[in-house]
Protein backbone atom coordinates (compact mmCIF):
# COMPACT_ATOMS: atom_id res chain seq x y z
CA UNK A 1 0.00 0.00 0.00
CA UNK A 2 1.18 3.27 -0.78
CA UNK A 3 1.56 5.69 2.02
CA UNK A 4 0.50 8.86 1.48
CA UNK A 5 2.70 11.63 1.37
CA UNK A 6 3.17 13.62 4.63
CA UNK A 7 2.20 17.16 4.94
CA UNK A 8 5.52 19.13 5.90
CA UNK A 9 5.93 22.53 7.03
CA UNK A 10 8.36 24.51 5.26
CA UNK A 11 10.94 25.60 8.01
CA UNK A 12 10.58 29.24 8.78
CA UNK A 13 11.74 31.63 11.00
CA UNK A 14 9.50 33.43 12.80
CA UNK A 15 10.44 37.37 11.60
CA UNK A 16 7.12 38.71 13.12
CA UNK A 17 8.74 40.00 16.21
CA UNK A 18 11.66 41.49 14.72
CA UNK A 19 10.42 45.05 14.37
CA UNK A 20 9.92 44.98 18.09
CA UNK A 21 12.91 44.06 18.77
CA UNK A 22 14.60 46.65 16.73
CA UNK A 23 12.56 49.37 18.14
CA UNK A 24 13.58 48.32 22.07
CA UNK A 25 17.38 48.16 19.90
CA UNK A 26 17.06 51.86 19.30
CA UNK A 27 15.50 53.19 21.92
CA UNK A 28 18.36 51.61 23.99
CA UNK A 29 20.81 53.37 21.68
CA UNK A 30 18.97 56.36 22.08
CA UNK A 31 18.82 56.51 25.91
CA UNK A 32 22.34 55.41 26.51
CA UNK A 33 24.17 57.33 23.62
CA UNK A 34 26.32 60.50 24.84
CA UNK A 35 27.86 62.92 22.25
CA UNK A 36 31.60 63.31 23.29
CA UNK A 37 32.27 66.87 23.13
CA UNK A 38 35.89 66.02 22.69
CA UNK A 39 36.95 63.32 20.57
CA UNK A 40 40.93 64.21 21.00
CA UNK A 41 42.70 61.18 20.74
CA UNK A 42 45.31 60.29 23.60
CA UNK A 43 46.83 57.50 25.21
CA UNK A 44 45.53 58.11 28.52
CA UNK A 45 47.73 57.12 31.81
CA UNK A 46 46.72 54.15 33.50
CA UNK A 47 45.56 53.30 37.05
CA UNK A 48 43.82 50.95 39.15
CA UNK A 49 41.67 52.96 40.85
CA UNK A 50 38.73 55.19 38.17
CA UNK A 51 35.97 56.85 39.31
CA UNK A 52 32.94 57.62 37.46
CA UNK A 53 32.84 60.87 36.18
CA UNK A 54 29.94 63.08 35.66
CA UNK A 55 28.20 63.13 32.60
CA UNK A 56 28.69 67.02 31.53
CA UNK A 57 31.98 68.45 32.08
CA UNK A 58 34.50 70.67 30.56
CA UNK A 59 37.60 69.05 29.31
CA UNK A 60 41.07 70.06 28.42
CA UNK A 61 43.03 67.72 26.82
CA UNK A 62 46.79 67.69 25.95
CA UNK A 63 48.03 65.59 22.84
CA UNK A 64 51.32 64.32 22.76
CA UNK A 65 52.39 66.51 20.44
CA UNK A 66 51.57 69.30 23.41
CA UNK A 67 48.55 70.17 21.23
CA UNK A 68 45.87 71.57 23.53
CA UNK A 69 42.06 71.66 23.00
CA UNK A 70 39.34 72.46 25.68
CA UNK A 71 35.53 72.70 25.99
CA UNK A 72 33.17 74.22 28.46
CA UNK A 73 30.96 70.44 27.80
CA UNK A 74 28.65 73.00 25.46
CA UNK A 75 30.32 72.96 22.25
CA UNK A 76 32.90 70.61 20.62
CA UNK A 77 36.22 70.93 21.74
CA UNK A 78 38.26 73.80 20.14
CA UNK A 79 42.15 74.62 20.11
CA UNK A 80 43.58 76.58 22.74
CA UNK A 81 46.58 78.35 23.48
CA UNK A 82 48.84 77.21 26.80
CA UNK A 83 48.32 80.74 27.56
CA UNK A 84 44.50 81.19 27.17
CA UNK A 85 43.89 78.49 29.57
CA UNK A 86 42.94 80.57 32.35
CA UNK A 87 40.73 82.72 30.94
CA UNK A 88 39.13 79.52 29.78
CA UNK A 89 38.77 78.05 33.21
CA UNK A 90 37.78 81.14 34.77
CA UNK A 91 34.81 81.12 31.99
CA UNK A 92 34.07 78.35 33.28
CA UNK A 93 33.74 78.42 36.53
CA UNK A 94 31.99 81.43 36.64
CA UNK A 95 28.81 80.27 34.28
CA UNK A 96 29.09 76.67 35.37
CA UNK A 97 29.96 76.49 38.99
CA UNK A 98 29.63 72.94 39.72
CA UNK A 99 31.22 71.82 36.94
CA UNK A 100 34.23 69.82 36.78
CA UNK A 101 36.84 69.80 34.81
CA UNK A 102 38.46 66.66 33.40
CA UNK A 103 42.35 67.05 32.00
CA UNK A 104 42.19 64.30 29.50
CA UNK A 105 46.09 64.40 28.88
CA UNK A 106 48.45 61.66 26.97
CA UNK A 107 50.59 59.58 29.09
CA UNK A 108 53.88 60.58 27.27
CA UNK A 109 53.54 64.37 28.00
CA UNK A 110 56.01 66.52 29.32
CA UNK A 111 54.97 67.02 32.82
CA UNK A 112 56.00 70.63 32.55
CA UNK A 113 52.84 71.06 30.18
CA UNK A 114 50.11 69.40 32.63
CA UNK A 115 51.93 71.67 35.48
CA UNK A 116 51.04 74.73 33.80
CA UNK A 117 47.80 73.55 33.02
CA UNK A 118 47.13 72.95 36.12
CA UNK A 119 48.23 76.23 37.80
CA UNK A 120 46.81 77.93 35.17
CA UNK A 121 43.61 76.10 37.04
CA UNK A 122 44.65 77.28 40.42
CA UNK A 123 44.34 80.83 39.10
CA UNK A 124 41.30 80.14 37.80
CA UNK A 125 39.92 79.41 41.52
CA UNK A 126 38.80 75.76 39.98
CA UNK A 127 38.17 73.43 43.14
CA UNK A 128 38.37 70.17 41.44
CA UNK A 129 39.46 68.50 38.56
CA UNK A 130 39.36 64.87 37.22
CA UNK A 131 42.56 63.35 35.69
CA UNK A 132 41.25 60.95 33.22
CA UNK A 133 42.67 57.49 33.03
CA UNK A 134 42.30 53.85 31.75
CA UNK A 135 41.94 50.90 33.50
CA UNK A 136 44.96 49.29 34.16
CA UNK A 137 45.68 45.89 32.70
CA UNK A 138 46.13 42.81 35.09
CA UNK A 139 49.52 40.96 34.63
CA UNK A 140 49.73 37.10 34.60
CA UNK A 141 50.95 36.61 37.77
CA UNK A 142 53.21 33.58 36.28
CA UNK B 1 -27.15 55.76 -12.52
CA UNK B 2 -24.96 55.92 -9.51
CA UNK B 3 -21.52 54.56 -10.02
CA UNK B 4 -20.15 52.14 -7.35
CA UNK B 5 -16.77 53.42 -6.12
CA UNK B 6 -14.14 50.58 -4.79
CA UNK B 7 -12.83 52.36 -1.86
CA UNK B 8 -9.76 50.61 0.34
CA UNK B 9 -9.33 50.96 3.90
CA UNK B 10 -7.35 54.38 4.79
CA UNK B 11 -3.53 52.48 6.25
CA UNK B 12 -0.30 53.89 7.16
CA UNK B 13 2.41 51.68 4.83
CA UNK B 14 4.50 49.83 7.52
CA UNK B 15 6.27 47.28 5.55
CA UNK B 16 9.53 48.99 5.19
CA UNK B 17 9.60 49.78 8.88
CA UNK B 18 11.66 47.18 9.67
CA UNK B 19 14.49 47.87 7.19
CA UNK B 20 14.46 51.59 8.48
CA UNK B 21 14.45 50.43 12.12
CA UNK B 22 17.92 48.33 11.43
CA UNK B 23 19.27 51.16 9.15
CA UNK B 24 18.86 53.33 12.54
CA UNK B 25 20.58 50.61 14.78
CA UNK B 26 23.55 49.84 12.13
CA UNK B 27 24.00 53.78 12.62
CA UNK B 28 23.58 54.10 16.16
CA UNK B 29 25.74 51.21 16.57
CA UNK B 30 27.79 52.68 13.76
CA UNK B 31 28.55 56.17 15.92
CA UNK B 32 28.15 54.84 19.30
CA UNK B 33 31.63 55.45 21.20
CA UNK B 34 32.51 53.77 24.46
CA UNK B 35 33.55 56.73 26.01
CA UNK B 36 36.43 56.34 28.76
CA UNK B 37 34.74 58.57 31.45
CA UNK B 38 36.40 57.12 34.64
CA UNK B 39 39.58 58.57 36.30
CA UNK B 40 40.96 60.24 39.67
CA UNK B 41 39.30 62.76 41.04
CA UNK B 42 41.65 65.91 42.57
CA UNK B 43 40.62 68.43 44.73
CA UNK B 44 42.96 71.33 44.04
CA UNK B 45 43.57 73.66 46.95
CA UNK B 46 42.95 77.14 46.59
CA UNK B 47 45.15 79.71 45.30
CA UNK B 48 46.23 81.01 48.46
CA UNK B 49 48.21 84.23 48.55
CA UNK B 50 49.10 83.16 52.15
CA UNK B 51 49.30 79.12 51.97
CA UNK B 52 50.70 77.60 55.16
CA UNK B 53 54.35 77.00 54.89
CA UNK B 54 55.25 73.01 54.97
CA UNK B 55 58.88 72.72 55.33
CA UNK B 56 60.44 70.21 53.21
CA UNK B 57 61.82 68.38 56.35
CA UNK B 58 58.50 67.81 57.64
CA UNK B 59 56.76 66.03 54.91
CA UNK B 60 57.63 63.42 52.02
CA UNK B 61 59.23 64.11 48.82
CA UNK B 62 58.68 61.83 46.01
CA UNK B 63 60.63 63.38 43.58
CA UNK B 64 60.04 61.67 39.78
CA UNK B 65 62.55 61.46 36.96
CA UNK B 66 61.97 61.46 33.64
CA UNK B 67 63.37 57.85 33.40
CA UNK B 68 60.26 56.85 35.53
CA UNK B 69 62.72 56.15 38.91
CA UNK B 70 61.53 57.49 42.28
CA UNK B 71 63.22 59.29 44.57
CA UNK B 72 61.57 59.33 47.97
CA UNK B 73 63.30 61.12 50.36
CA UNK B 74 66.39 59.77 51.52
CA UNK B 75 65.22 56.20 49.94
CA UNK B 76 67.27 53.94 47.87
CA UNK B 77 65.41 54.73 44.34
CA UNK B 78 62.12 52.94 43.39
CA UNK B 79 61.20 52.40 39.53
CA UNK B 80 57.63 53.48 38.47
CA UNK B 81 57.33 50.72 36.07
CA UNK B 82 59.04 47.82 38.75
CA UNK B 83 56.44 47.74 41.14
CA UNK B 84 57.25 50.93 43.19
CA UNK B 85 53.64 50.95 45.11
CA UNK B 86 54.76 48.04 47.68
CA UNK B 87 57.92 49.86 48.56
CA UNK B 88 56.53 53.18 49.03
CA UNK B 89 54.20 51.89 51.25
CA UNK B 90 56.28 49.93 53.11
CA UNK B 91 58.09 53.66 53.58
CA UNK B 92 55.46 55.73 54.31
CA UNK B 93 53.42 53.44 56.49
CA UNK B 94 54.76 53.82 60.11
CA UNK B 95 54.97 57.53 58.99
CA UNK B 96 51.44 58.13 58.50
CA UNK B 97 51.00 55.90 61.93
CA UNK B 98 52.66 58.44 63.92
CA UNK B 99 51.07 61.75 61.47
CA UNK B 100 48.24 60.96 59.69
CA UNK B 101 48.16 64.08 57.78
CA UNK B 102 52.05 64.27 57.13
CA UNK B 103 51.85 66.08 53.96
CA UNK B 104 53.55 63.31 51.10
CA UNK B 105 54.20 65.92 48.11
CA UNK B 106 54.87 64.68 44.22
CA UNK B 107 57.22 66.73 42.54
CA UNK B 108 57.86 65.65 38.91
CA UNK B 109 60.58 67.15 37.10
CA UNK B 110 59.60 68.57 33.88
CA UNK B 111 60.26 66.77 30.89
CA UNK B 112 59.22 63.57 32.64
CA UNK B 113 55.82 61.96 31.37
CA UNK B 114 52.64 62.97 32.79
CA UNK B 115 51.96 59.15 33.18
CA UNK B 116 54.71 58.95 36.08
CA UNK B 117 52.95 61.53 38.01
CA UNK B 118 49.15 59.86 37.90
CA UNK B 119 50.67 56.43 38.44
CA UNK B 120 52.36 57.43 41.80
CA UNK B 121 49.31 59.38 43.02
CA UNK B 122 46.91 56.47 41.90
CA UNK B 123 49.57 54.10 44.37
CA UNK B 124 49.13 57.15 46.53
CA UNK B 125 45.58 57.13 46.90
CA UNK B 126 44.91 53.90 47.47
CA UNK B 127 46.59 54.14 50.94
CA UNK B 128 43.84 54.47 53.53
CA UNK B 129 44.42 55.91 57.14
CA UNK B 130 42.09 54.22 60.18
CA UNK B 131 41.83 56.17 63.34
CA UNK B 132 40.44 54.23 66.32
CA UNK B 133 37.46 55.79 67.81
CA UNK B 134 40.08 57.09 71.03
CA UNK B 135 42.52 58.33 68.60
CA UNK B 136 45.06 56.22 69.67
CA UNK B 137 45.75 53.65 67.18
CA UNK B 138 46.14 54.08 63.59
CA UNK B 139 45.88 51.42 61.05
CA UNK B 140 47.40 52.36 57.55
CA UNK B 141 46.11 49.66 54.73
CA UNK B 142 45.83 49.80 50.89
CA UNK B 143 42.58 49.33 49.05
CA UNK B 144 41.63 48.24 45.90
CA UNK B 145 38.39 49.64 43.27
CA UNK B 146 36.90 46.97 44.16
CA UNK B 147 36.97 47.55 48.17
CA UNK B 148 36.01 51.04 47.30
CA UNK B 149 32.91 50.23 45.33
CA UNK B 150 32.08 48.17 48.09
CA UNK B 151 31.98 50.50 50.49
CA UNK B 152 29.64 52.89 48.84
CA UNK B 153 27.02 50.49 47.96
CA UNK B 154 26.57 49.89 52.01
CA UNK B 155 23.86 51.49 53.35
CA UNK B 156 25.15 53.93 55.69
CA UNK B 157 28.48 53.61 53.34
CA UNK B 158 31.45 52.42 55.14
CA UNK B 159 34.31 54.92 56.39
CA UNK B 160 37.09 52.92 54.65
CA UNK B 161 39.77 55.49 56.37
CA UNK B 162 41.22 59.23 55.13
CA UNK B 163 43.11 59.58 52.24
CA UNK B 164 46.83 60.26 52.40
CA UNK B 165 47.77 64.42 52.50
CA UNK B 166 48.96 64.49 49.11
CA UNK B 167 50.24 68.01 47.47
CA UNK B 168 51.43 68.43 43.70
CA UNK B 169 52.68 71.85 43.74
CA UNK B 170 53.24 73.54 40.68
CA UNK B 171 56.48 74.88 39.56
CA UNK B 172 55.27 78.36 40.12
CA UNK B 173 54.35 77.39 43.51
CA UNK B 174 57.79 75.56 44.23
CA UNK B 175 59.43 78.69 43.10
CA UNK B 176 57.48 81.28 44.93
CA UNK B 177 57.62 79.44 48.29
CA UNK B 178 60.66 76.71 48.57
CA UNK B 179 62.80 78.62 46.90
Amino acid sequence: MRLKARHQAGAVIPTASMADIAFLLIVFFMVTITFEKDKTQVALPKTDLRFEIPKIVAYISITDAGQIKATNGEEMSTTLAAEDVVTFAANVVTRYPKRPIVLKADGEVPYEKVDKIIDSLKQAKVELIYLLSDAREIEDGG
Amino acid sequence: MRLKKHESDPEIPTSSMADIAFLLIVYFMVTATFAATRGLDFALPKDDDNPPIVEKEDSVLIQIEPTGQLNVDKEPPMHVDEGFALKLFDYLKPKLEANPKKPVIIRSEPNAPYRYMVEVFDALRKIKIKTSADGLEREVYTVSLADIQAAAEQDPPTDLGKDVNVSIPTQREIDSFWF
